[in-house]
């Protein structure tokens, strides 16, 4: 009943764009209330269509409902759809991306008041880009879902370069804004190669896109293993660039120089997640292969790890939670790629308890990924009513706010609890549960040392989470007031302070979700036809609660938070100690390392702009100046006269003529040489 | 759809009706003129002429129409489709011409007789079955181009552009006709179907192995190719924009029909015999693709007038469509076949934005886009439109077209995978490449701030532009309109 409209979801927001778009100017708030409530009703109608799957038959068998049209036939006979595709996994996206955007569409109407006529644009923009995600997350087809997936991108492009112009603080500020939004436009990008190299990758090897195609069991096993392989590698490629994985997490930071509002779309709720769910959607087909999620894993590690030491030392609140973003996407694909080589290695050897073990992997995942869209809105939208009532991102000059911003300091005190994993908090149930694959993972496999190092990586990462998140909320709420704090005008209004009350009660208690069902809606699990569905597992409800609490590595894991949140404390709070001095005044090697970045934006510069334009200045002036200089003689001779003229064809028309002379010469030589290479003749 | 009303009325001549109609538009065009003396009136006659022409070749295309005149010329669906891509160049050509600022006042009259009789040199290549009649066709189109180049009021740069043009165009002649005549020594005939039969019972000989060279030199002049691209920018640069327009978008299109006449049919043949070498012949178109789309690109990185952009821009678009001769296969030429007309409107729909922009006084630096999206909105969205099009940005019609191209380099479209992979990720990566420079315009005019003043600009550059931003859409979501005509076409041509 409600299931045939589920394309409503993204048209509804699409249906805002246009009409925000036109007629903005118009409407009150520049057409806040009309993107409010488009985004309401998607998520109202998410929720009736997550409602009606649930409780259909198609839920346990063969749990999916896709529904789709022919767009386009090609000439070889590959027939594209488009349609929707609802699982537990599409409506468990489509129901916290429409629900947490509303939230969000509703704190932007006052944080965005003061923009005048650009909030038509602002608008227009982020209901495109919600269109984007819901499209993603009910997409039939890989195709379909490239489109939504560059449609993000697009908007992303547009609205982090929302304050190129008249930024509040300035032209510096404008600029960067407008290099940002061109990065992470075209590093994305840089990954979008590669996920549509996959594409066709995929296309030749299953003959279609379509998702109930190409995860049926018959289609796997028909399919060439070693194209599956490539076709995976290249679709991650994809997500590493869309979720700033891993050598490409360069151009989430730099995208913080859009609005605060447009961060927490961004990090939350849209673009980011897009990686986290596509990897989550293309289990059946990364589980062919354990290599593919040895992969996964071991990206997830690494970038969950780097971008912790990123955060350690930044002065930026806002930088601070992008890193904080990165890293706990990161933690997404440890859980999701360990689960995931779990199930590989199951599905391989006939192995039933791997294959459960993989699922818990999957289930911590997708709970990460949701506990992680609450508790990263919460610290967003928290943090841009800071900087509202400050006007500064500089954590130096904050300070002693607890008492000016009551519900805004208990709101981030909450959320940055979760995401340091604190007990009972919604971040420590999932992230405990991820530790937990992985360490379980490493007693498998030739592989299972690598699982112990990412482990590892993912214990002193919970630790320097813990360390950075507190040390940026005592420096904004505690201690003495300094320069900026001084200046502040108390809280923000209703409607950015209601959003917060809102996440925070998601930010606490959203993880217990898992003691009380979560993995039996969703899951992932080997049905009857021996296909790999998502969707209704076992639910192992309090069990959980009794692995996490019998290992002793969650309580050297809580144990490790409790120190990192001591020392930020001691440090940042009580400012008994200078932190400088265990950086050599700021001047250490590793200091520099970190406030650089590790280097990746020079190494990037260094490769993309001396390299790709010097080549590009480099053809071009063989191409202008040797050859254009030659026929600015010649057209001085033709339109300044005959003596002129004469020097222009004695010498400059031969040498211009020359190189399509050269140019044949090559060609044959060419031709001659592939033939002898070839042994053609 | 029956095509008796038109059959009944020309007989024999039906299978070149449509360049006949255009042919006698050309020659009564300076009549026109003198009549009238106004250029709106002149531009209504062309149009009227060239609308009379298409609907001819629509209905023939419909009823799928075959026929052969005089065994020079032949009618089928490749020819169709192709006849209606040079049909629709020259009609968004001539629409914005009169209110252009660029184009002569003084020889308005010529200018549109020498649009035609270029479109009608196209026309005729598309039908011709014959080296004889390519030649001359690509000859009519070729000089009929040099002199609308040179036709800019007061600017030097036309008149360089159009010596420049004048020359290697002269020299790329001599060289086709020089492997024109070597081919002819070969096989011994002039009729392309008879050459590919003699070939494929001879083999390859090093006779012909020179006719392939020139030839490809020749006629890669007109596609500009790398190495043979160099007058392109400069031309582009120094013709008035709607003639730019018309060689970006038409005179490249003739060099490929050339090359899919020619090489697709006599290799096709080729390929039943062991001997003949065409996988090595694919190579080297393999190799000329690969260079044009990344020196096109790349090049066009470096460039801050958007003329001399645009044109590396389609440089590196013409060596996407090269990949067809690479790949050879019925599926790739659909695809080739296809983007050249999402092609005709991506890229002829940015160089009329330019031009229209050009007769409201803005510049032809990048810079001078600066803070467009304020001054002139519907402009600058469609910009917006054609450039992520033209870098493959997906709803857009350039998305959907690259995806049938490149997909056709992994798979042959009969499930058997084709060795050139390796072309695909070029061309991907190329396309990447393409994202950067076109982000840059996209920066300027949004993004960057400029004058406040607002850009009115004539209404015929609006309707062209519409109606290109109407395809570039339009052909995107919805590829099946053009799409089933390139199958057919591409069937037609590999019979």
């Amino acid at each position: 009943m409600f299931i045939e409209y589920t394309w409503l979801v993204p048209l509804i927001p699409l249906l805002c764009f246009a009409i925000v778009g036109f007629f903005g100017k118009k409407t009150p708030e520049g057409g806040a209330y009309i993107a409010i409530a488009g985004a309401a009703l998607a998520c109202v109608i998410s929720v009736l269509v997550a409602y009606e799957f649930f409780t259909s038959a198609a839920y346990s068998d063969p749990g999916y409902v896709t529904a789709q049209i022919v767009w386009f036939t090609l000439p070889g006979g590959y027939t594209l759809h488009f349609g929707y595709y609802i699982d537990s996994l599409a409506c468990l996206m489509m129901l916290f991306a429409s629900f947490i955007s509303t939230l969000i569409f509703v704190y932007s109407k006052g944080y965005m008041h003061e923009q005048g006529v650009k909030k038509r644009r602002y608008y227009a923009e982020v209901s495109l880009f919600l269109t984007g995600m819901l499209g993603l997350a009910v997409s039939s087809n890989f195709l379909e879902m490239f489109i939504f997936w560059e449609i993000m991108g697009l908007c992303s492009y547009l609205l982090i370069g929302f304050w190129s112009f008249n930024h509040p603080e300035g032209d510096d500020a404008a600029d960067n804004a407008a290099s940002a939004a061109k990065k992470a436009f075209l590093v994305t990008r840089l990954g979008d190669v590669s996920l549509m190299a996959g594409l066709f990758v995929l296309l030749y090897t299953f003959g279609n896109l379509d998702y109930a195609n190409m995860f049926s069991p018959l289609s796997l096993a028909l399919a060439d293993p070693n194209m599956i392989l490539i076709g995976s590698l290249l679709i991650f490629g994809g997500v590493i660039g869309k979720s700033a994985q891993f050598p490409l997490l360069d151009w989430l930071p730099d995208a913080m120089a859009g609005p605060t509002t447009v961060s927490a779309l961004i990090h939350a709720a849209t673009m980011v997640k897009a990686g986290v769910y596509l990897v989550a959607r293309c289990f059946p087909l990364f589980t062919q292969d354990p290599v593919i999620m040895l992969f996964v894993a071991v990206i997830g590690g690494i970038t969950a790890f780097f971008a912790a030491t990123m955060a350690l030392n930044n002065m930026n609140i806002k930088r601070v939670l992008a890193y904080s973003t990165l890293s706990q996407l990161g933690y997404m694909f440890l859980a999701l790629g360990t689960g995931g080589y779990l199930m590989a290695l199951g599905l391989k050897n006939l192995d039933h308890h791997l294959v459960i073990a993989g699922a818990a992997g999957y289930v911590a995942g997708c709970l990460h990924m949701v506990n992680h869209a609450f508790f990263k809105a919460l610290l967003f939208l928290g943090s841009g009513s800071v900087i509202h009532a400050v006007g500064t991102e500089d954590m130096r000059l904050m300070g002693g706010l607890r008492k000016k911003m009551r519900i805004t300091s208990l709101a981030m005190l909450l959320g940055s609890l979760s995401i340091a994993g604190f007990p009972f908090f919604s971040g420590f149930w999932s992230k405990e549960l991820i530790l937990e694959t992985v360490m379980h993972a490493s007693d498998y496999g030739t592989e299972g040392y690598i699982f112990s190092i990412l482990w590892m990586l993912g214990v002193v990462t919970a630790f320097m989470t813990a360390f950075y998140m507190f040390r940026m909320w005592y420096m904004t709420f505690g201690g003495k007031p300094r320069h900026a704090s001084e200046h502040c005008h108390g809280e923000s209004p209703a409607s950015m302070t209601a959003p917060l009350m809102v996440l925070s009660i998601f930010a606490v208690g959203f993880g217990f979700t898992i003691l009380f069902g979560f993995d039996s809606l969703i899951s992932i699990g080997v049905d009857h036809t021996n296909a790999l569905v998502v969707g209704g597992g076992e639910a192992k409800g309090f069990e959980y609660f009794t692995d996490i609490f019998e290992s002793i590595y969650t309580y050297l894991t809580v144990a490790l938070v409790l120190i990192a949140i001591g020392i930020a404390y001691v440090l940042y709070n009580k400012r008994e100690f200078n932190p400088a001095k265990f950086s050599g005044d700021e001047k250490s090697v590793l200091y520099t390392a970190l406030t650089k970045r590790w280097w990746f934006p020079q190494l990037y510069n260094q490769i993309g702009w001396k390299l790709g334009y010097g080549i590009a200045r480099g053809v071009d002036f063989v191409d202008r100046q040797i050859i254009d200089g030659t026929v600015n003689g010649l057209s001085a001779a033709v339109t300044g006269g005959g003596e002129i003229l004469s020097k222009g064809q004695s010498g400059d028309v031969r040498r211009y003529t020359g190189v399509v002379t050269a140019g044949i010469v090559v060609l044959f030589i060419g031709i001659l040489a592939i033939f002898w290479y070839m042994e053609g003749i | 759809m029956d095509a008796t009303i038109i059959t009944d009325l020309f007989g024999e001549f039906t299978p070149i009706v449509p360049m006949l109609i255009m042919l006698l538009g050309a020659l009564i065009m300076p009549a026109v003129t003198f009549g009238s003396k106004r250029r709106n009136a002149v531009t209504a006659a062309a149009l009227v002429v060239i609308a009379a022409s298409a609907a001819v070749n629509i209905v023939l295309l419909l009823a799928d129409y075959t026929g052969t005149y005089a065994e020079l010329f032949e009618y089928d669906a490749f020819a169709g489709l192709m006849v209606l891509l040079f049909q629709t160049v020259a009609f968004l050509v001539t629409l914005v011409s009169a209110s252009s600022t660029e184009t002569t006042r003084l020889h308005f009259g010529a200018f549109n007789a020498l649009l035609l009789a270029a479109t009608t040199g196209m026309m005729f290549v598309a039908t011709a079955n014959d080296l004889i009649t390519i030649f001359v066709g690509v000859e009519l189109a070729s000089i009929t181009s040099y002199l609308l180049a040179a036709m800019k009021r007061n600017d030097p740069r036309a008149s360089e552009a159009a010596v420049k043009y004048v020359i290697v165009g002269g020299m790329s002649t001599a060289i086709t006709i020089y492997g024109l005549s070597m081919l002819y020594g070969v096989a011994g005939t002039t009729n392309i179907e008879e050459i590919a039969v003699a070939l494929s019972t001879q083999g390859f000989s090093w006779a012909f192995g020179i006719a392939l060279v020139t030839m490809i030199a020749g006629y890669g002049f007109k596609i500009a190719a790398v190495p043979f691209h160099m007058w392109a920018p400069d031309v582009y640069e120094g013709s008035s924009t709607p003639v730019s327009a018309f060689l970006a978008t038409g005179s490249k299109k003739l060099g490929i029909v050339v090359f899919f006449k020619i090489f697709l049919i006599l290799f096709v043949a080729g390929t039943a015999v062991a001997s003949f070498a065409t996988e090595e012949v694919q190579y080297v178109f393999a190799i000329i693709a690969a260079l044009t789309m990344t020196v096109g690109n790349v090049v066009a990185i470096a460039q801050n007038n958007i003329k001399r952009m645009l044109a590396y821009s389609s440089i590196a678009q013409a060596g996407y469509i090269l990949i067809v001769l690479a790949v050879m296969s019925e599926y790739a030429l659909a695809g080739g076949l296809f983007h050249m007309f999402t092609h005709v409107f991506m890229k002829g729909g940015a160089f009329l934005v330019v031009g229209a922009l050009i007769c409201a006084g803005v510049g032809e630096k990048i810079s001078d886009y600066r803070g467009l999206g304020r001054r002139a909105p519907f402009l600058a969205f469609a910009m917006l439109l054609f450039l992520f099009s033209l870098a493959g940005i997906p709803p857009l019609a350039g998305f959907t077209s690259k995806l049938i191209l490149f997909s056709a380099t992994i798979y042959d479209g009969n499930g058997v995978m084709t060795q050139w992979i390796w072309l695909a990720f070029i061309a991907i990566l190329n396309s990447a490449i393409s994202l950067y420079y076109y982000a840059r315009v996209v920066k300027a005019m949004y993004v960057e701030t400029g004058d406040s003043e607002k850009i009115k600009v004539p209404k015929a550059f609006t309707a062209a532009i519409a109606i290109c931003v109407l395809f570039t859409i339009v052909l995107g979501v919805y590829p099946q309109l053009i799409l089933d005509f390139c199958s057919d076409a591409a069937a037609a041509l590999f019979g």
